[in-house]
């Protein structure tokens, strides 16, 4: 079992809240990614759960006990941290072996699970060396492993691949998402890239400054994202948000001016818009087109990123910034002008206090 | 904006002689460099500090070795005969090297059994008061950089001042017997009793040094990533566990440089003690640089000769342990390297 329930978690170091009445559930076996960008309390989280970190109010329950006075020990986490915290001093083998020692495990036991933990990471040929003989990857495995061995309830893991280069980090991100398929573990997994909490997660959880801003599925928060934080922070690159005004209001429909004269007409007649209200209009780059059409929006081309499979550009309307990314190779340069398309595009409309604006 | 151009004025005006003296010597070193090279640039630039430590340091270890072949109470190299090897047997005639008394000089072989017994005694113990001390400056205490001036201030004294306040302390007229006095106990003659003064040596080089050493521990201990502490802890490893297989060994070449340097320095032992208890009483604190200083310039009978030869017979013990550092120094690097 490793499911885990957070209530009204409230953490502060003196005067600073680190983190506020965060309420989560954890189901047991889920793939949780707590993302938000730096400082925004997910390690804190993280660790508060682990029990590194003890709680300034609210509940912890790990499989409906309550853990808030259990030591991290006895709370039957495992963690990895993101500087991998290997002994230097002793080899892979007596760094997996350490904390099944403190049990005092039978020695045939500890070997078993070392062996198969070993098997399973393929880092059975290092067993005798020591960490710094080894490359970062082989490192990270060995973190991994040095869970594993425990066998725990649940795993933490503190943005485990951000000491790796690129290229590593996308191969043993397949890795641990199959790892969690064989284990079928609780993970919770700490990072502030939002791919990797879009291709491991189950659910993601993004923070900011300390508090929760939604919980769903990565497509939910893609597609509903449920205030516009959530919105440019899941999705790469970043969606567009222009300025927007309610100029009509029919039933059903509701006309927006965008860009200073563009009219957009959107299937919303969300009950509290009025004609006159200020709204945010979020459109993701990928879905905007370049269409030869004079009544789309016409953009002045600033910079152009040609990337082969697909074109980048950059550009200015009527004083605001607009992102579009373009299937294919495009002759267009700085300087020009261009129009972009909306029509068809997923629209998602924010209110003056950034929140979704629902449709009734 | 206005504080960063003032300070930037500021610093341009105090930077403007470094500027002209720069443009001064530039004209003759690039000259200097056109004539020798960049090797030759090295050397000139090595060479006042070479200059320094061939005058200060090599040359007298020259003298002194020329001194320990000679013999005669003369100051004067010129005014002094040749006698080879022979003050190196004088230290070394012994009816038992286990007996001092037995000894031509015995009082350097009393020096050298003091000085061996200090050695040990203040070493072991410097090395563990240094680490108890690091590891409770390396906890998060109320008025942590308090606690760690007090305790490196004393390294900070001058020998001769250690000595002076320990002797206002610790005499029969002392704040000590004074303190003492206060709980009715009797006044106690602290430096004129064998066994005490000698634990008044090993304490007072302990308050004196512990400091630096204890600084070169809390370094080390603070260069321990704190994430292999959480890890342990998020195992269950008991504190005790966490000490001996995790700190200590991350510790060990910290651990190792202080153990060397506390074993030359004890070795060296003079200035605090001379001022202390000037050897005594008897001989019960008589170590091997003071029965070279007294034999070399302070006794009626000088015999400049003998002190070099012991001084000669010191450096080499200091050198094997200066050596034994390097070596381990070397090793530790090979191994952080693999």
């Amino acid at each position: 079992m490793g499911e885990i329930k957070l209530t009204d978690i409230k953490k502060s170091f003196g005067s600073v809240h680190v983190l506020k009445d965060i309420d989560l559930h954890i189901k047991d076996g889920e793939f949780i990614v707590f993302v938000g960008p730096s400082g925004c309390g997910k390690s804190t989280l993280l660790r508060t759960i682990a029990g590194l970190e003890k709680v300034t109010g609210g509940e912890i329950e790990i499989d409906g006990k309550r853990v808030n006075e259990v030591t991290a020990a006895d709370r039957g986490l495992a963690m990895v941290f993101q500087s991998y915290a290997l002994y230097p001093h002793m080899s892979v083998r007596q760094n997996l072996a350490f904390g099944l020692e403190n049990s005092n495990m039978p020695k045939a036991e500890v070997a078993e699970r070392i062996t198969e933990a070993a098997r399973m990471l393929e880092i059975e040929p290092y067993l005798e060396r020591r960490p710094g003989q080894l490359s970062g990857g082989q490192r990270q495995r060995v973190a991994i492993g040095r869970a594993i061995v425990r066998r725990p309830t649940a795993f933490l893991l503190d943005e485990p691949l951000s000491n790796l280069d690129a290229e590593l980090r996308v191969s043993t991100r397949a890795e641990l998402a199959a790892l969690h398929a064989r284990i079928g573990s609780t993970m919770i997994y700490v990072t502030h890239d939002q791919v990797e909490a879009m291709t491991l997660a189950h659910r993601i959880v993004v923070m900011r400054a300390g508090k929760i801003e939604q919980v769903g599925t990565p497509l939910e928060l893609y597609n509903t994202p449920a205030n516009r934080f959530v919105a440019g922070f899941i999705g790469a690159p970043h969606m567009n948000f222009l300025s927007a005004e309610v100029v009509e209001q029919e039933a059903g429909k509701t006309t927006l001016l965008i860009g200073g004269s563009h009219r957009l007409l959107v299937p919303i007649s969300g009950q509290k818009l009025s004609v006159g209200d200020k709204l945010t209009v979020g459109i993701r780059p990928q879905h905007i087109t370049l269409a030869n059409d004079p009544g789309s929006l016409t953009v002045k081309v600033r910079l152009v990123e040609a990337l082969g499979s697909e074109t980048v550009i950059h550009a200015d309307l009527n004083g605001e910034k607009l992102l579009a990314v373009v299937p294919g190779q495009r002759q267009i340069s700085p300087g020009d002008e261009a129009h972009f398309s909306v029509a068809g595009a997923p629209l998602h409309l924010f209110d003056g206090n950034g929140l979704r604006v629902k449709d009734k | 904006m206005s504080t960063t151009t003032n300070t930037s004025r500021l610093g341009s005006l105090l930077m403007a002689p470094v500027h002209l003296l720069m443009r001064i010597i530039d004209v003759p070193l690039r000259s200097l460099q056109k004539a020798t090279g960049i090797s030759g640039m090295a050397a000139f630039f090595l060479a006042p500090n070479m200059l320094i430590f061939g005058i200060f340091v090599l040359l007298p270890l020259v003298i002194n070795f020329v001194y320990s072949m000679t013999g005669g109470t003369a100051f004067f190299l010129a005014e002094r005969n040749f006698v080879g090897a022979e003050q190196y047997s004088r230290l070394f005639t012994c009816g038992s090297y286990l007996d001092p008394m037995s000894c031509q000089e015995d009082a350097f072989w009393t020096a050298v059994g003091n000085t061996f017994w200090f050695v040990i005694l203040q070493v072991t113990l410097m090395i563990l008061v240094a680490l108890v001390t690091a590891l409770i400056l390396n906890r998060d205490l109320a008025a942590r950089s308090f606690w760690r001036a007090v305790f490196f201030f004393p390294v900070l004294l001058s020998p001769v001042v250690v000595g002076l306040i320990w002797k206002w302390i610790l005499q029969r007229q002392g704040l000590l017997n004074f303190g003492l006095y206060q709980f009715g106990v009797e006044p106690y003659t602290w430096l004129t009793d064998r066994n005490w003064t000698f634990v008044a040596t090993i304490g007072v080089s302990l308050w004196a040094h512990m400091g630096f050493y204890a600084l070169i521990l809390l370094a080390g201990l603070q260069a321990i990533p704190k994430d292999l502490y959480e890890a342990a802890e998020m195992d269950g490893t008991k504190p005790a566990r966490v000490f001996w297989r995790i700190t200590l060994p991350l510790l060990m070449p910290n651990l190792l440089v202080v153990v060397v340097l506390a074993l030359i320095r004890a070795v060296q032992i003079f200035d605090e003690v001379y001022v202390l208890t000037g050897g005594g009483p008897g001989t019960s604190t008589f170590y091997l640089t003071q029965y070279i200083y007294e034999t070399g310039f302070a006794s009626a009978l000088r015999n400049p000769g003998l002190a070099a030869a012991a001084s000669i017979l010191m450096g080499l013990v200091l050198v094997v342990l200066t050596l034994i550092q390097l070596g381990i120094g070397q090793r530790g690097e090979k191994k952080g390297k693999r």
